[in-house]
């Protein structure tokens, strides 16, 4: 197991630049999630990680050793695709073993390890079927298998749950995280899904852009975005913004958008005047009999535990969840609550987190 | 599709009228080689009752068949007796087919997977070898053949045969590589497998498909090609087409043993693809990646 540390990696592919300065570190034994948007450059960084991908600006280090012209087959690390990649002329047995096989292992101890990894991931049964014969979930495990038997340093996943249905996903989810809870194997993981990434990371890594916008642990990362991109990424259903300003008048600053004022932290960094982004998520706006701010309802959305309420205030967007069912119209007009300590506030003109 | 009864009918009578389309000039020709001389261009023609005689295949493959007593047969090494040319015919069509697609199969997958400077431009100048007419080609390489000791061997056709199959084989086979996805070969170099290993174990059985359609190509190419045996070759080795050529002579033209000739000659080119004709299924990459 080991450490991966990225110092200055860049990358252009031709005249087009997709990555810039990007530097990090992992540490050894950690769960490190990339989360970004759809071409963002998460699969470029994996892959040069992996040695897939030329490294021509900066340096990344595996344990401490500098990569840059380490072949892949010498890093020590194992990919999961994000197709699975399986070799779909050899059996499930063979493709778990063919790492095993071209490293010129024993017979013996290569049966240990591919039953050591098919018992794992419940491939047991499967082991004598061709990758064709086999559902998509069963698949990904075949392609975790291959990763597993050789025990790397560290695992790269991208994306390996976008393909499988929702309630599979989550079960996988929940598998691989355990399994990493076992094997303490450094992993670096891809996704484009917040859920993944808030359930399975020890950090976050959010980028766009091949820049990176956040590094930080879940609850840090929704706690304190550091800039709307960021809470805007995380969190479902997404973040409300609101534009408006700050207001110090009479020693107590506020918030004020149109008709909703909302009180701030006495402490808080914002300048009087400042024009600022505020973010609410949908969680800390209640709607109630009465309370500060009137809305109207356009649309509620039962997802049965608890509903979401699209509201128009003063004619900006703002989404709220109510716990059980709510029943109202669309025109009705409604009170709303919003919980002054959650609040996120944000420049107007760079978009980054004040205070 | 669900098709009613009649639909049914309907599509089945068009399948088989198509096929007789296509499959009569071959029934037409064979007759040809059966029938007596002198009722090869009686009007009308004959298509399904005549006379048969064995002549022609016994006078072209130098044998005795016995169907016609008393005929008399001519001897082998005469002016019809074929046999050794279709001999080689199929040694410089087999070798030809297998040289330029072992070259061709490495070449593609080379081409496929590496990135080099001014890549595209060299696909480009391999399909452009292709473009230049073979006639004005062939006299250039009488020379180049006669100077180099080629001329009248069976390598210097294999190697002409293999060469003109070569662009059309790499382009093609690449583009079979291309559909094979990259990272199945990722995967394996992580795993630690050569490039030449992925290639063997990998690869190439995926792209068996792709490659028997290819070589199903070359060898039909080389199998009717025309010009360069007849300027390459004079006396020790000749192919079927060439061959051919010579039933047509100042005094007449000898039909029956042309067809029985061509009959034979289908005979190969039939069994090689039927052989590899297994491999040419797709879908061989099915599973290795989601859709
Ligand atoms: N071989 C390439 N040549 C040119 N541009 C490339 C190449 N590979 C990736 N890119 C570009 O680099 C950027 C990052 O791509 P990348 O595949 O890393 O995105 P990603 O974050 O993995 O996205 P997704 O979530 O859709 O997989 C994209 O804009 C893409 O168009
Ligand atoms: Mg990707």
């Amino acid at each position: 197991m080991a450490s991966v540390e990225y110092e200055n990696v860049g990358k252009s592919f031709g005249p087009v630049r997709v990555m810039e300065n990007i530097s990090f570190t992992i540490a050894d034994h950690r769960f490190v999630v990339l989360l970004g948007p759809s071409g963002c450059g998460k699969t470029t960084l994996l892959r040069m990680t992996a040695g897939l991908e030329s490294i021509a600006e900066g340096e990344i280090r595996i344990g401490g050793e500098r990569m840059n012209q380490v072949h892949p087959r010498d890093r020590d690390i194992a990919m999961v695709f994000q197709n699975y990649a399986l070799y779909p002329t050899l059996k499930v047995y063979d493709n778990i073993a063919f790492s095993l096989q071209v490293r010129k292992h024993s017979k013996v101890e290569i049966r240990k390890q591919v039953e050591w990894a098919a018992e794992l991931l419940n491939l047991s049964p499967y082991l004598d079927r061709y990758p064709k014969e086999l559902s998509g979930g069963q698949r990904q495990r075949v392609a975790m298998g291959r990763a597993l038997v050789r025990h790397p340093q560290v695992f790269l996943f991208d994306e390996p749950l976008s393909n499988l249905d929702a309630k599979l996903r989550g079960q996988m989810r929940y598998e691989i995280r355990r399994l990493h809870d076992r094997l303490q194997t450094t992993t670096i993981y891809v996704t484009h899904d917040q859920i993944e990434a808030m359930t399975m990371a020890d950090d976050i890594v959010v980028m766009r852009d091949g820049n990176i916008e956040q590094i930080g642990t879940p609850e840090e990362i929704y706690d304190r975005p550091a800039n709307c991109f960021v809470a805007d990424f995380i969190g479902s259903p997404s973040i409300n913004f609101l534009r408006g300003e700050v207001r110090g008048d009479g020693g107590v600053p506020a918030f004020q958008s149109g008709s909703v004022a909302l009180p701030l932290p006495a402490n808080n960094a914002a300048a009087p005047g400042q024009a600022v982004i505020c973010g609410i998520r949908p969680v800390d706006v209640s709607v109630a009999a009465e309370g500060d701010v009137r809305a109207e309802v356009v649309l509620v959305e039962s997802t049965g535990a608890e509903s979401h309420v699209l509201l128009s205030v003063d004619g900006q967007e703002l989404r709220a969840v109510v716990q059980g069912r709510y029943r109202a119209k669309p025109g009705e007009v409604c009170a709303l609550k919003i919980n002054p300590a959650a609040l996120h506030l944000f420049d107007a003109t760079n978009e980054q987190r004040i205070g | 599709m669900l098709l009613s009864p009649g639909q049914r009918i309907l599509r089945a009578v068009a399948a088989w009228a198509v096929v007789m389309l296509f499959a009569f000039p071959i029934y037409y020709w064979v007759t040809v080689s059966i029938k007596l001389d002198r009722e090869i261009f009686s009007i009308p023609p004959k298509v399904f009752s005549f006379e048969t005689s064995a002549k022609s295949y016994e006078e072209v493959f130098g044998i005795s068949l016995g169907f016609e007593q008393g005929l008399s047969v001519l001897p082998g090494g005469g002016d019809f007796y074929m046999t050794p040319r279709l001999w080689d015919s199929i040694v410089i069509a087999v070798c030809s087919t297998a040289l330029a697609i072992v070259i061709a199969t490495l070449a593609a997958y080379a081409l496929s997977r590496m990135r080099f400077r001014g890549q595209h431009h060299f696909v480009f100048w391999i399909l452009s070898t292709r473009m230049m007419p073979p006639v004005a080609v062939a006299i250039p390489m009488f020379f180049i053949y006669r100077d180099f000791g080629l001329l009248d061997t069976y390598h210097g056709v294999i190697l002409i045969h293999a060469l003109m199959n070569m662009p059309l084989a790499v382009l093609l086979l690449k583009s079979f590589f291309d559909d094979i996805p990259k990272e199945i070969d990722e995967a394996a170099l992580i795993d630690g497998a050569s490039r030449f290993l992925v290639f063997r174990k990998l690869v190439l059985p995926m792209a068996m498909g792709g490659i028997a359609a290819t070589a199903v190509l070359c060898f039909i190419f080389s199998w009717t090609e025309f010009l360069f045996v007849l300027t390459l070759t004079q006396t020790g080795l000749k192919t079927v087409p060439v061959v051919s050529s010579t039933f047509v002579t100042s005094t007449g033209t000898a039909w029956g043993n042309m067809a029985a000739l061509g009959t034979a000659a289908i005979l190969p080119a039939f069994i090689f693809i039927l052989l590899v004709q297994k491999n040419l299924v797709r879908g061989l990459t099915l599973g290795s990646v989601k859709q």
